[in-house]
């Protein structure tokens, strides 16, 4: 019996310990209400946030009569809004006011509606909530004789500049990227997106931080069954901190023991926009310059903005190399192990009797030899992302001279491995997602291992199993392979080609939109009514173009 | 727990084509061609006859229970007890069909690329990969398959046309053959090749339209058996009669006389053997995905997921039981004969019951349907 109690005592014991993980301060006040006394108020607040020496509490008079007191931050607030705009209008008797006997029954509104110069002025009555509301950089204003407190707006949170997203670069769009501030990038969203369909939802996670978190999507082009999912989802976190975006993904991923990301992160407004339009949710966090775009599926990691922005067959050129680099990352060191190792004979026999000279010094089986260069080459690229930019230069110089001429010369790997690691690597930078890129630069270790083992076998196993993982993962209900298996013939127009943008009418079919067209009517207006060739001179009529541009080439000719 | 039905008809056609397309490509013309000399294709093309027959009626008793899949609705057509005995001869059958695959791949592995490898390592990594494979629902199946359908077919048909080339008319001649009880035996032994069909049970209740399974098996029986076809005339056209039954594995002795154009590669069959092994997974994943499925059925249990590794053990000790290849082989043809049984007489026997009880039962109930 004992036994059994005290295994329930610890139970709630630790039940208990869950339950403040947080804000111990002011859990012991929830749901109080402020009184109207003003010197009660000011010691409950001293007694709760008076030990920060950032704390401000300003005792003054409003219109000279009424008791009041001012609480904010000093660190989180702007001064001139609170000089200006709150305190002077407070304490001068406004002139169209002068001639009236101002009550304190009526004064909650004169305040409100006739007094202060700023938009954001609400009133509650909840003490932990304005203490909250002081925590976040609002101005709290008490008045004595009255049991509800005005709270301001009055945050001002320093920010970055709008930068150039710095992990995905474009040659051709827009240069803008996300920063830490949350409202700054939902204005970079509606601007791009003036339609009253964008629907932007906030709410707060995280027990100490108190992170907002907005879900945006389009009304009618989201399917609302991942909304509701993804809403789900993030309501369900309970963690003290959101830190990063990143955070947020963990926790609303569908597997999160695959190597693969299941949620694509990006920089961009642009991106995240044109994600938006194909009808997915995207997720930003106060704090983080990444949104988080749900459902994915893995063809978009090799995708950029560019390939849509650039005529459709340079993206479609540009997307073919990627995807060989990203094979190239994958497998290259994996088959060469295999080739060298066990099947020397499907060379070209020129070059094996090449890869057999520059091998000759080399001590280490083939696996070994590319496993240590790989290790090395793995070292070398974390090193340098985290070398300040001045010595990062001539580090990567030296570390690939380093490996590439010494270590050929001194006998640890032959000239053609070096060759083959070098492929890899660059391989594996010309993946535009580097989630997806990591995915795959682990992903080379064991297959390496495998053809090690087991040759060219063990290169298609390791393959096959990669793949079969792949086609089982999920993204929100959305098979991560779609719309190559299960394919979607609307779908195969946008995967290893970009077709023409006015060839794909419709948003992808996995994404199940409620509305899936892009285009309406006529699928290129400008294409069907062109004449093209000789025939452009003798059919139009109205051109004033062509007129203005004729006589120059003709010029030309003479 | 039933998952829900999304399985297209293009999806069906894919399992059926890349679960028919195994390990039986690389011995196939060297069936033939014993069976019927010159006739081989004759043999072939009958046998893909009766392939298709058996996948008719297989489809056509599948399309009359819709909801169901073959071991729940030979209950309801044989009675309980009858049922249940009839699905487990089924299930062992399935389960040999899966061991003797990875024997046949592990075989041919250790002969052609990896010389000093155990047979046991090769063909556990084979049954490993197919386990943890078949840990998936059927959605998750038909995506696998629908897949790799592309990488199975392309490489054959290269291998295919490019020799070709090299191929003389002469040797097909005369058309049909000479021995016509050979031929027969022959033509079952083919169509014990595409037992892989009987798959098709297992999808029509995950079908979005079962409507269109017929379709769906028709289209595979066509392009599995056309894949087939071809590479018996192209093996029979280069190598003759005389030689192929000289060799074990005529298919990949055709991918090691073939050449790249500006001999990118010093050989094909190493490639070509590294991409059959996806042919091979792909066929063993079905066997063994029908194995564990309808071993969930027949006990009616939960889910399948942990019957994948559980079964793993059998499946190995029925892949050891041939001493050696030539004994493979006999076990093969002889599995192979009884399954046509299981295969094709079973399902015909059902549908020919469940044609007469259904009759009988619109009889009673008074009216009759158009």
């Amino acid at each position: 019996m004992s036994f059994f109690r005290n295994r329930y005592q610890r139970k709630t014991l630790r039940n208990a310990s869950s339950e403040e993980i947080p804000s111990k301060t002011l859990r012991a006040h929830d749901q109080e209400r402020i009184s109207a006394s003003l010197d009660e108020t000011v010691h409950f607040m001293k007694e709760i946030l008076g030990d920060n020496d950032d704390f401000a509490s300003k005792h003054f008079r409003i219109f000279g009569r009424f008791r009041a007191v001012m609480f904010y931050f000093t660190n989180l607030t702007n001064q001139d809004i609170l000089n200006n705009d709150i305190l002077k209008p407070l304490m001068y008797v406004p002139l169209h006011l002068s001639e009236k006997e101002i009550l304190l029954a009526e004064l909650k509104d004169v305040i409100t509606n006739e007094t202060l110069y700023h938009s954001q002025v609400k009133i509650d009555d909840c003490l932990d909530q304005l203490i909250d509301f002081i925590l976040r950089g609002e101005t709290v204003i008490v008045i004595d004789g009255i049991a509800e407190a005005f709270h301001i707006g009055t945050r001002t949170v320093e920010k970055r500049a709008i930068e150039q997203p710095e992990t995905e670069q474009a040659i051709l769009g827009p240069r803008e990227g996300f920063i830490e501030n949350i409202a700054t990038n939902i204005s970079l969203l509606r601007y791009r997106l003036p339609t009253a369909d964008l629907r932007v939802k906030t709410m707060t996670i995280g027990r100490i931080t108190k992170s907002t978190v907005a879900v945006c999507y389009i009304k009618g082009i989201a399917n609302n069954g991942v909304v509701s999912e993804v809403e789900k989802r993030l309501s369900e976190i309970d963690i003290d901190a959101i830190m990063d975006a990143g955070y947020l993904e963990q926790f609303i991923e569908d597997n999160p023991y695959s190597p693969f990301p299941q949620v694509q992160s990006t920089e961009r407004p642009d991106k995240t926009v044109a994600n938006i339009l194909e009808g997915r949710v995207a997720i930003l966090v106060d704090g983080s310059p990444f949104a988080l775009v749900v459902p994915v599926v893995f063809n978009q990691f090799y995708q950029t903005v560019e390939d849509y922005s650039s005529r459709f067959l340079i993206g479609s050129f540009v997307r073919i190399a990627r995807m060989l680099a990203l094979v190239f990352s994958l497998i290259i060191p994996s088959l060469y192990v295999s080739f060298i190792s066990f099947n020397p004979e499907l060379l070209p026999t020129e070059f094996a009797v090449a890869v057999a000279g520059g091998r000759a010094g080399v001590p280490y089986p083939a696996v070994i030899e590319v496993l240590l260069i790989e290790v090395s080459m793995e070292v070398l690229r974390e090193a340098t992302v985290r070398l300040p930019k001045q010595v990062g230069g001539a580090l990567s110089i030296v570390g690939v001279l380093v490996i590439g001429e010494a270590a050929v010369n001194a006998g640890l790997a032959s000239p053609i491995t070096i060759v083959v690691i070098a492929l890899t690597t660059i391989g594996s930078f010309a993946t535009p997602a580097y989630t997806a890129a990591f995915a795959l630069r682990m992903l080379r270790f064991p297959i390496i291992i495998l053809a090690g083992v087991f040759g060219l076998y063990g290169v298609v196993i390791g393959v096959i199993f990669i793949f079969n993982h792949m086609l089982s993962l999920k993204s929100f209900g959305v098979p991560y392979m779609s719309p190559v298996s299960p394919g979607n013939y609307q779908g195969w127009k946008d995967v290893v080609f970009r077709s023409p943008l006015w060839l794909m009418p419709k948003r992808p079919a996995f994404l199940q939109s409620a509305n899936d067209k892009r285009i309406g009517g006529k699928r290129n207006k400008t294409m069907a009514e062109n004449k093209f060739g000789n025939d452009q001179q003798e059919g139009d009529t109205s051109g004033g173009f062509e007129r203005n541009n004729n006589p120059s080439s003709s010029d030309n000719l003479n | 727990m039933e998952d829900s039905r999304e399985i297209t008809t293009l999806q069906a056609a894919t399992i059926l084509i890349s679960t028919i397309i195994g390990v039986g490509i690389l011995p196939l013309p060297l069936f033939a061609v014993r069976a019927g000399d010159t006739g081989a294709p004759l043999v072939t093309l009958l046998g893909i006859g009766i392939a298709a027959i058996g996948l008719f009626i297989i489809t056509k008793l599948g399309m009359r229970h819709p909801q169901k899949t073959i071991i729940a609705y030979s209950e309801e057509i044989l009675g309980k007890w009858w049922g249940k005995i009839c699905s487990l001869i089924v299930i062992i059958f399935f389960a040999f069909l899966t061991g003797f695959a990875s024997r046949e791949f592990g075989a041919v592995v250790i002969t052609a690329i990896l010389g000093e490898t155990p047979l046991e390592i090769v063909v556990i990594v084979m049954l490993l990969l197919a386990a943890v494979s078949v840990r998936n629902n059927i959605n998750t199946f038909a995506y696998i398959h629908n897949f790799y359908v592309p990488i199975i077919l392309a490489p054959a048909l290269i291998i295919v046309v490019f020799s070709l080339q090299n191929g003389n008319m002469i040797y097909l001649q005369p058309l049909t053959g000479n021995n016509f009880n050979e031929m027969f035996s022959g033509t079952l032994m083919i169509a014990s090749l595409f037992q892989g069909s009987f798959i098709m049970t297992l999808i029509i209740p995950a079908m979005k339209h079962p409507k269109k399974a017929m379709k769906a098996s028709m289209w595979a029986i066509l392009i599995s058996g056309g894949l087939y076809l071809l590479i018996v005339v192209a093996t029979v056209s280069v190598f003759g009669t005389e030689e192929i039954k000289q060799l074990f594995w005529p298919t990949l002795e055709l991918a090691r006389t073939t050449f790249l154009p500006g001999n990118i590669l010093q050989r094909l069959d190493v490639v070509f053997l590294s991409v059959w092994v996806t042919a091979v997974f792909t066929t063993l994943f079905s066997s063994y995905y029908f194995t564990a499925f309808s071993i969930k059925q027949f006990f009616q249990l939960q889910d399948h997921k942990m019957l994948a590794y559980f079964i793993l053990p059998f499946v190995f000790i029925l892949a050891m039981l041939p001493l050696n290849i030539f004994q493979l082989y006999q076990f093969i043809e002889n599995v192979g004969k009884v399954g046509l049984t299981i295969t094709i007489l079973y399902p015909l026997l059902l549908l020919i019951i469940d044609f007469m009880k259904g009759k009988r039962r619109r009889g009673k109930s008074g009216y009759k349907q158009p």
